[in-house]
């Protein structure tokens, strides 16, 4: 009876000073690896929802705003293209003069600057 | 020309148009000249016996200022009836697209004319009258297009 008491308290006893010397041991560990963890975290992940399975939709990212490509037409075709514009709207015009209804005044034009 | 077809002088004799274009110089401008520049004062009219005259005005195309066509005139029709009418300022520019032989006519000289013939003068300022009223319908369609295709592009 008294070995089996002396060896609970040997038990006890050997479990308390694991116990500290585990928590002293760790404490600045874990402060170390906090800080080494919020220092590593990609902003753009940690903004996107978690997904477990591969075929699980893909979260919608903000796609960059499309660039638009005009392409920069020669200021001389530019305006050959607005004088036939305009000759066209004048013979539109003067048609509708001959012919006063709404649909010569809405008739349709060739024109490339309304296409 | 045949000075009947000349917008100007519709309805006169041909005793009358002949006395009226001897009041006029000939002018002649090269392809390309300038026959009145946008803002000027008006003191002629400018009736055109041959050639092709472009009436523009200025637009911002591509960062530039553009003279862009908004009317052609021809061999009998009449460019610059602002000096006819007031407040006697060019509202368009003018520039002679072919060789283009005008006569010019001086604004005090006709109207001098038109008070000792006012048959002549009736006759005359009804025949601008025509010519703007014309432009004034022609641009107001014009107008109203663009102003369709402004909805329709606003509106589908």
């Amino acid at each position: 009876m008294e070995m089996f008491l002396m060896a609970v308290c040997m038990t006890f006893f050997g479990v308390a000073v694991s116990a500290m010397a585990f928590g002293a041991a760790t404490s600045g560990v874990q402060e170390q690896q906090a800080a080494t963890l919020d220092s590593k975290v990609d902003e753009a992940l940690a903004s996107m929802p978690e997904r477990f399975f591969a075929r699980d939709t893909a979260p919608a990212v903000a796609a960059p705003p499309p660039v638009v490509i005009v392409p920069r037409v020669p200021i001389e075709v530019l305006l050959a293209q607005i004088e036939r514009h305009v000759r066209l709207e004048h013979a539109a015009a003067e048609s509708f003069l001959y012919d006063p209804t709404s649909e010569s005044l809405h008739s349709r034009t060739t024109s490339p600057l309304v296409h | 020309m045949n000075t009947l077809q000349a917008d100007l002088l519709k309805g006169l004799t041909d005793a009358q148009s002949a006395e009226l274009l001897a009041l006029g110089v000939r002018r002649q401008y090269p392809t390309g000249a300038e026959l009145f520049p946008l803002g000027a004062s008006a003191n002629s009219v400018f009736l055109i016996e041959r050639g092709r005259v472009a009436l523009t005005l200025p637009m911002q195309v591509q960062g530039h200022e553009e003279d862009v066509m908004v009317e052609e005139r021809d061999g009998g029709q009449v460019v610059g009836w602002s000096g006819l009418i007031p407040p006697h300022r060019f509202t368009l520019k003018a520039t002679a697209q072919l060789q283009t032989d005008t006569i010019v006519l001086d604004r005090e000289i006709l109207v001098a004319h038109f008070e000792k013939h006012p048959e002549v003068g009736y006759l005359v300022t009804r025949n601008v009258a025509s010519v703007t009223g014309q432009r004034l319908q022609i641009f107001q369609a014009m107008w109203l297009r663009e102003m369709q295709r402004v909805i329709e592009l606003r509106c589908p």
